[in-house]
């Protein structure tokens, strides 16, 4: 029970920073504090410590505005490109969902995955770069559609998992974020030139779905986080 | 105007002078007043305290007591006094007369 109670407290003093942690365990050891008491004393502080990070906007703009519509429209991207794909390949029984984005056009079915990796991309970037401390919580929020979706997906010639087409870029981009947390101008300005003629290209000819037009919000603002970096990241991030 | 807990957590760090820090504040602040004192709203005060100006923040030695560990020094800056000074008269001015004050 004791190594338990050690195990957690060495896993919770790991989420303040380190000279926090440094100070609050002296503090607690000074005391005489027993383990059971150390955390409780610490979760405390963490909770309180993670509480305030919410009083600013940008965890609820990285949770609320780009994971949580993010991941329902990149979910609806992946199922437009795997039921393109189907239908190019020759399927017998293909999918027979009506899908607004759907061409049986090898260039455009190229144009939407490379959208999507570019989409998917900036979407994880911008979550992990604008509120990193709240990850967890943008992923949780970006998670449940998925989890929505997947429960109702009826569609048996295609396996449910091609809803998820879009984790790996996601995951790339917030890994980016989490890593180097930076990324250079010129390339942000190529991704949304990019990103940009990509998104003419698939609605003149047709393969297009009016709200997709809000995936180029999350590729226009990581020229913003290129360009000024400090405006939209909170100090503690 | 400075919150209770600020001010009973100024006016600890300015009774101990160079000895403030987290544990001995807390220390003096549950004796004073008879109340516990967490850990997480005294370290939640003293970073809102510091972004305030009113006190002032620096990792100390660390001592075997503590397993070796560092102590988070605190010290009161002047603008610290001020606004604990400005808290105590208003408490004053306003329990004049009060029936629980002796005259």
């Amino acid at each position: 029970m004791t190594d338990v109670v050690k195990s957690l407290l060495e896993l919770m003093s790991r989420r303040l920073e380190p000279d926090e942690r440094e100070a609050v365990l002296g503090d607690l050891s000074e005391d005489g504090a027993s383990d059971w008491r150390c955390l409780i004393e610490i979760t405390g502080l963490v909770i309180r410590r993670h509480a305030a990070l919410w009083q600013d906007w940008r965890p609820w703009f990285a949770a609320l505005a780009v994971a949580l519509p993010g991941t329902f429209l990149l979910m609806g991207v992946s199922f437009s490109i795997s039921h393109d794909f189907q239908r190019l390949m020759g399927e017998p029984q293909p999918c027979t969902a009506c899908v607004p984005t759907a061409r049986e056009d090898p260039f455009l079915l190229l144009c939407q995955f490379a959208l999507l990796l570019l989409w998917a991309w900036s979407v994880g970037f911008v979550v992990g770069c604008v509120s990193r401390r709240t990850l967890w919580a943008s992923c949780v929020l970006g998670a449940l559609p998925c989890a929505y979706c997947l429960s109702k997906f009826h569609e048996t010639s295609l396996t449910p998992l091609c809803l998820l087409m879009f984790v790996p870029p996601a995951i790339a981009g917030i890994y980016r974020s989490v890593r180097i947390n930076a990324i250079g101008q010129k390339t942000s300005v190529a991704m949304l030139i990019t990103t940009t003629a990509l998104m003419f290209g698939a609605w003149a000819n047709g393969a297009w779905w009016a709200p997709n037009w809000m995936l180029i919000l999350p590729v226009s603002f990581t020229v913003l986080l290129a360009w000024r970096p400090y405006l939209w990241r909170a100090s503690s991030n | 105007m400075l919150g209770e807990f600020e001010y009973l957590l100024i006016t600890a760090a300015a009774t101990l002078g160079d000895s403030a820090y987290g544990a001995s504040m807390r220390e003096e602040i549950e004796t004073a007043t008879g109340r516990k004192c967490s850990i997480g709203a005294l370290y939640t005060t003293i970073d809102r305290l510091e972004k305030k100006g009113l006190i002032k923040t620096w990792m100390g030695e660390a001592t075997m007591e503590r397993g070796g560990r560092a102590k988070r020094m605190v010290r009161v800056t002047p603008k610290g006094v001020e606004s604990a000074k400005a808290f105590y008269e208003g408490v004053i001015r306003m329990s004049r007369g009060a029936s629980w004050v002796e005259s």
